[in-house]
């Protein structure tokens, strides 16, 4: 191309810590990836328990209601935290990144000690038969993308309280709050299969 | 680009630039150097010299089971091999090259199309394609220590399950798809920010060129088909190794679940093989026929219903489990829908040629043979979407011959005729024409005599998959003649790596547009430099070489000392800020090596997924930690 | 290849008649019904393939003539500046275009409609009164053989070898012992899987007699490709009395060979997997040998039913069919001969 018009985009700035950045796109994909999975999960689920008679099947207690009701509320309070973070990471707000990642930790921890001990109170393993299975792959991939989640936001705090950063680790900030957010709403379609599925099918046999 | 042309560059201001860029983009040197790359062009290249090793991988598998089926009660392989080598063949066709072949194909071109300097997540990149290979050195370690996998590329069980196919051989099969499909999700979510967000300032999507259109439905289709597969393999992974129930009958679970997965992902997969394949026939017909693509948007629309569509007709291939009749006729329908929208570009493409001035380049050959075998193609692709007609002819060689002109005539052809038409750009050489037409020619004969006969076997009632044949079922002459087919076709593969070798050593040099292309990739260097453009190009037409050459229009004001490039708004491409992408780093290879520690390990030992988690958690933390100032100041 | 009226003469059909006509093989094609539910499959088939050949043909003149029009004054049009023809030249392209794919909607609505009234028509032989049930189950690599009767005395079971009345319908209910199997008898219906812990249906009727080479079609394992069935359709009387011998037991062997042939069986493994009725011999792990002697092959069809065949089998079954799973007993030579006799002697 032997151009003679130009344009001068030297006045842009480097770096952009919103929508438009292309991480927060890449992270997008990665989310809608999660969410399929996650989706086709949901639908294997049902799709197994319509093909049987008694779910869940004899033996199995079903999974107490109260507790992984109540850790609802730090799980959805730690996005606000995340939102906290990612909004002062916008405005460059050192101690409000702080406050907001610290917020999302502590809530976030919580409601995962709720998790494991509700957990822990299944008389069943996913060796017992399908519907074992079901739950446990749920609360395993759902845990597994928690813990990664948190140990995002642990590098994060430590990165911020060592001071040592730039756009890039802020726009880092803002594309997580992304996936915290996913994170926290994709358990709440999987904490109703789980929780609230068998009592509603069978409160209507 | 040569920009000193212009008025506006001071010829000493330019070079001392163009020193800089030169020096921000240069490879690192040594081993650790080479496992750092991050480029675009070299990890796009890998990612083709690799998928082509597979395919030649794959091509020894075929012959050899076509020298099985020569004879009736052939004795060249038993059941047992036959078996590891058919699935190994489409195994390795499937997931080891069509699918990488593609995203390689599309790293290489896409970010050059757009007009910048890399992809959006260079290093991401890197590691999709060190999973990629990981996923190939899983497969092949389980088929030199007689693990190949022997129950289909499908895997159904419960012959795959735990019960019938004791041993490690599924789990390989199992497993390698988990690294491919990381592989292919990374190049997806970094081809879709690419696109999205990095097209050169007025490139508006009405005018991003078509194969980026095509690689932009492809990827969503991996988006929402690759978790599909990731949850069937899963499933049967877990049931072998950890004692899940999901797919085993005995304890509720159901076969037909993971074929109703497996093949909501199975047959999007057939699409994200070929719309690239398609794009890659709009560039070339474009370029070859001199003229404006006819019907633009009727393409585009196309593609984007083929990539919507492709996920409402996966049950076609499950006709044969015996479905409820209104469902049956729900998806003949949707079936054959795709027959319009894949006829409505076959008809612009004609009228395109029918109308330019068309060049008869080798890649050309390849385009008008990509027109004859996947019409075919997807007229038997209509017959196996009527529910009577697939009840006979499923699981025949009728199938085995629509598939095949399916994928070698609706992706290998084309492909073939991108690596013609590409290879001076990739190379900066000329790639022989003349032997390019024979072997167009010899691929187009082998192909026909090896996959026709087969049409003709299968309705004469052979089944797939079966190692031999009694001598007496008639099956004999048209078996034998694919398999002298299977040889041609092998003899046409041989012609296209000599005609590379020697064209590398004794091609013409092609200079940066030899085609009088319209796209922006013919605006780089041949080979292009690291960063790809000395300026980055702007558009004011959807052809952008095409427009005189005082209308053309650059960009200037990117810092060029560190790897800056320009992010642009979604839908119009107005610039919108500047970009750092990162410098070469050797993060992602490692990060891939834990990785592949968890994956390999788990298919033995299902705590080397926590060890391996871990190693990867501290591999991430490793890649994603600050690094020097220069990336760090704004 | 019954000649049928209603075939489409086209070229392509024609042709391809020919060539499928030309090499004729066992009793097992797709195009060569001997039954209305094949028949009915393989007149959509030709209807299709007369059609689509059509559509083949003019889209590859159609891409065929932008060849010719290059030598053929396309340099009148100058496209070097735009490239892009004049306006006159695009309308006109529209309207082609524009018509095609009328064309293709048109056309694939015709095939859409013509496959869903085939289906239909095929869904209502399940009306059908008065049809014989027979309950086929998939096993590695073998076809277990059930004929269903209210009357539980009327109950035959048998295997891989189906006879079947001509003229009556009859419900072939699948299901599977182990992995994915499907039932396939080209000449009288398409397939239809057999799937553990599923029943599927299929219903199959012969309009005339013959035998007829049925094959899984579904990838089962090592021994996929040996695992055939037979199916016999014989007239009326004709299958009763073949019926009707079958349920007998096997009787009594009075020759002291086959006496000691009897023996040979019953003291050997053989006892763990198959059954003899009439005798003590109650395995149901392998194929029922009651009337193995009838039979037109054996190990699922692999080989013919010979003495030399049935003896090379029991001997060393991994050499005929690798991997299969009947056990290799090492019979006692002086064993064998009476062995053989015996199994032949099962009318």
């Amino acid at each position: 191309m032997t151009g003679t018009r130009t344009i001068d985009v030297s006045g842009l700035k480097p770096w952009n810590i919103s929508i438009q950045a292309p991480l927060w796109w890449g992270q997008l994909s990665i989310i809608l990836i999660e969410a399929t999975m996650f989706s086709i999960l949901i639908a294997t689920y049902f799709y197994t328990r319509l093909r049987m008679d008694v779910w869940p099947p004899p033996g199995d207690r079903f999974p107490g209601l109260l507790l992984p009701s109540l850790a609802l509320i730090p799980l959805i309070l730690s996005a606000g935290g995340s939102y906290l973070a990612s909004e002062a990471a916008k405005k460059n707000d050192r101690p409000g990144m702080i406050i907001g990642l610290g917020l999302n930790l502590i809530l976030a921890i919580l409601f995962f000690v709720l998790r494991v001990i509700e957990w822990h109170s299944l008389n069943f393993n996913w060796m017992e038969d399908i519907y074992g299975s079901f739950v446990w792959a749920f609360l395993g991939l759902h845990s597994f993308d928690y813990i990664a989640g948190l140990v995002e936001t642990v590098v994060f705090l430590v990165i911020i309280l060592g001071g040592r950063y730039a756009e890039r680790e802020r726009l880092g900030i803002h594309v997580d709050s992304l996936v915290w957010y996913f994170i926290v709403g994709i358990w709440i379609p999987i904490y109703i299969v789980i929780y609230w599925g068998p009592h509603l099918v069978e409160t209507a046999q | 680009m040569n920009p000193a042309q212009g008025p506006i560059f001071n010829t000493e201001e330019h070079a001392q630039e163009l020193t800089i860029l030169e020096r921000v983009w240069r490879h690192p040197r040594g081993i650790f150097g080479w496992l750092s790359f991050t480029t675009h062009q070299a990890i796009g290249m890998r990612y083709i010299v690799t998928a082509f090793i597979f395919l030649l991988a794959g091509g020894i598998e075929a012959l050899l089971m076509r020298t099985q089926l020569a004879f009736p009660n052939n004795t060249f392989l038993g059941p047992d091999r036959y078996n590891e080598i058919f699935t190994t063949h489409g195994t390795t066709m499937m997931f080891l090259f069509a699918v990488p072949v593609m995203e390689g194909m599309a790293v290489y071109l896409v970010p050059l199309m757009l007009g910048t300097r890399n992809v959006a997540f260079p290093r991401l990149n890197a590691f999709g394609y060190w999973m990629y290979l990981g996923g190939c050195l899983f497969l092949y370690w389980g088929v030199f220590t007689n693990t190949a996998p022997d129950i289909g590329w499908f895997a159904y069980p419960p012959l795959s399950g735990p019960e019938f196919s004791p041993g490690k051989r599924p789990d390989f099969w199992a497993q390698m798809i988990t690294f491919t499909e990381v592989s292919a999700m990374c190049v997806a979510a970094e081809i879709i920010a690419t696109i999205f967000k990095m097209r050169a300032p007025g490139m508006s999507l009405n005018r991003i060129p078509m194969y980026c259109w095509s690689m932009l439905v492809q990827s969503f289709m991996v988006i929402f088909a690759m978790p599909a597969i990731m949850i069937a393999s899963s499933m049967l992974l877990s049931d072998r190794t950890v004692s899940t129930h999901f797919v085993n009958p005995a304890e509720g679970g159901d076969p037909l679940m993971f074929q109703h997965v497996f093949w909501f992902f199975g047959h999007p997969e057939v699409y994200i093989i070929f719309i690239p394949a398609l794009g890659m026939v709009s560039s070339i017909v474009i370029s070859s026929s001199r003229r404006q693509v006819f019907g633009y948007t009727a393409i585009v629309l196309s593609l984007i219903a083929t990539g919507f569509i492709g996920f409402g007709l996966w049950v076609h291939h499950m006709f044969a489990t015996g479905l409820p009749q209104i469902g049956e006729a729900y998806f003949t329908a949707a079936s054959m829908m795709i027959a319009i929208t894949s006829g409505v570009q076959i008809f612009c493409w004609i009228a395109t040629l029918w109308t330019g001035r068309l060049r008869m380049t080798a890649a050309m050959y390849f385009v008008f043979g990509f027109i004859a075998i996947f019409v075919l193609g997807g007229l038997t692709g209509v017959v196996l979407a009527s529910v009577p007609l697939d009840l006979q002819v499923h699981d025949t060689y009728f199938v085995v011959a629509h598939f095949h002109y399916v994928l070698i005539g609706g992706a290998l052809f084309p492909l073939f005729g991108a690596f013609h038409h590409w290879f001076p750009k990739m190379t900066g050489q000329m790639i022989d024409e003349k032997l390019g037409k024979i072997t167009f020619w010899i691929l187009f004969m082998g192909f026909n005599l090896t996959f026709f006969p087969m049409h003709i076997l299968g309705l004469k009632g052979m089944p797939r998959r079966v190692y031999t044949y009694p001598p007496d079922m008639g099956w004999a002459a048209a078996s034998g003649l694919a398999t002298v087919g299977a040889f041609v076709i092998a003899i046409g593969g041989l012609l296209f790596i000599a005609n590379v070798l020697w064209s590398r050593k004794h091609g013409k040099l092609a200079g940066n547009n030899p085609w009088d292309a319209d796209s922006l990739e013919w605006a780089a260097a041949s080979p292009p430099k690291n960063y790809n453009f000395a300026y980055l190009p702007a558009v004011t037409s959807r052809y952008p070489l095409w427009v005189a050459p005082e209308d053309q229009v650059i960009v200037t004001g990117l810092r060029n000392d560190r790897r800056e490039v320009l992010v642009t708004t979604l839908m119009d491409a107005e610039p919108h800020h500047r970009y750092v992408l990162p410098p070469p780093s050797i993060w992602p290879f490692l990060t891939a090596v834990a990785v592949t520690i968890g994956f390999a390990g788990s298919v033995f030992n299902a705590w080397y997924i926590t060890w391996g988690s871990i190693l990867s958690g501290i591999c991430f933390i490793g890649w994603f930690w600050p690094r020097r100032p220069v990336e760090l100041e704004p | 290849m019954t000649a049928e009226p209603m075939k489409p003469a086209t070229l392509v059909s024609t042709i391809l008649l020919l060539v499928l006509n030309g090499c004729a093989g066992h009793q097992q094609s797709a195009v060569d019904a001997a039954g209305p539910q094949a028949g009915r499959i393989e007149t959509l088939f030709w209807f299709f393939l007369a059609i689509l050949g059509a559509v083949f043909i003019i889209v590859m003149a159609a891409a065929a003539w932008t060849l010719t029009k290059r030598h053929r004054g396309i340099e009148q049009e100058p496209l070097e500046r735009t490239h892009l023809p004049p306006p006159q030249t695009e309308t006109r392209l529209t309207r082609v275009v524009t018509i095609a794919t009328i064309a293709t909607v048109v056309i694939l609505f015709v095939l859409l409609v013509s496959s869903i009234v085939t289906g239909k028509g095929m869904a209502e032989f399940a009306n059908s009164k008065n049809p014989m049930v027979i309950e086929v189950t998939g096993w590695q690599w073998w076809w277990q053989v059930r004929y269903q009767n209210s009357d539980p005395q009327q109950v035959l079971d048998t295997a891989n070898e189906i006879h079947i009345p001509v003229g009556r319908p009859v419900m072939i209910r699948g299901t599977s012992q182990d992995v994915i199997h499907s039932f396939w008898v080209p000449n009288l219906h398409g397939k239809r899987d057999l799937i553990p812990s599923r029943i599927t249906t299929e219903w199959i009727e012969a309009d005339h007699p013959g035998v007829f080479r049925g094959q899984c079609a579904e990838f089962c394992g090592l021994q996929h490709a040996h695992m055939s069935v037979w199916v016999v359709a014989e007239p009326g009387d004709k299958f009763q009395a073949w019926f009707n011998s079958q349920l007998q037991p096997a009787p009594a062997p009075t020759d002291p060979v086959l006496q000691r042939g009897q023996q040979v069986f019953l003291n050997y493994a053989c006892v763990y997997c198959h059954t003899i009725r009439g005798t003590t011999a109650a395995g149901q792990n392998g194929p029922d040998l009651t009337h193995f002697g009838t039979r037109q092959g054996l190990a699922a069809n692999t080989l013919p039913n010979s003495m030399g065949n049935l003896g090379g089998w029991i001997v060393n079954p991994q050499s005929v069919k690798p991997g299969n799973h009947m056990a290799t007993i090492a019979v006692n030579p002086d064993d064998l001969q009476p062995l053989l006799q015996y199994l032949q002697s099962l009318k």
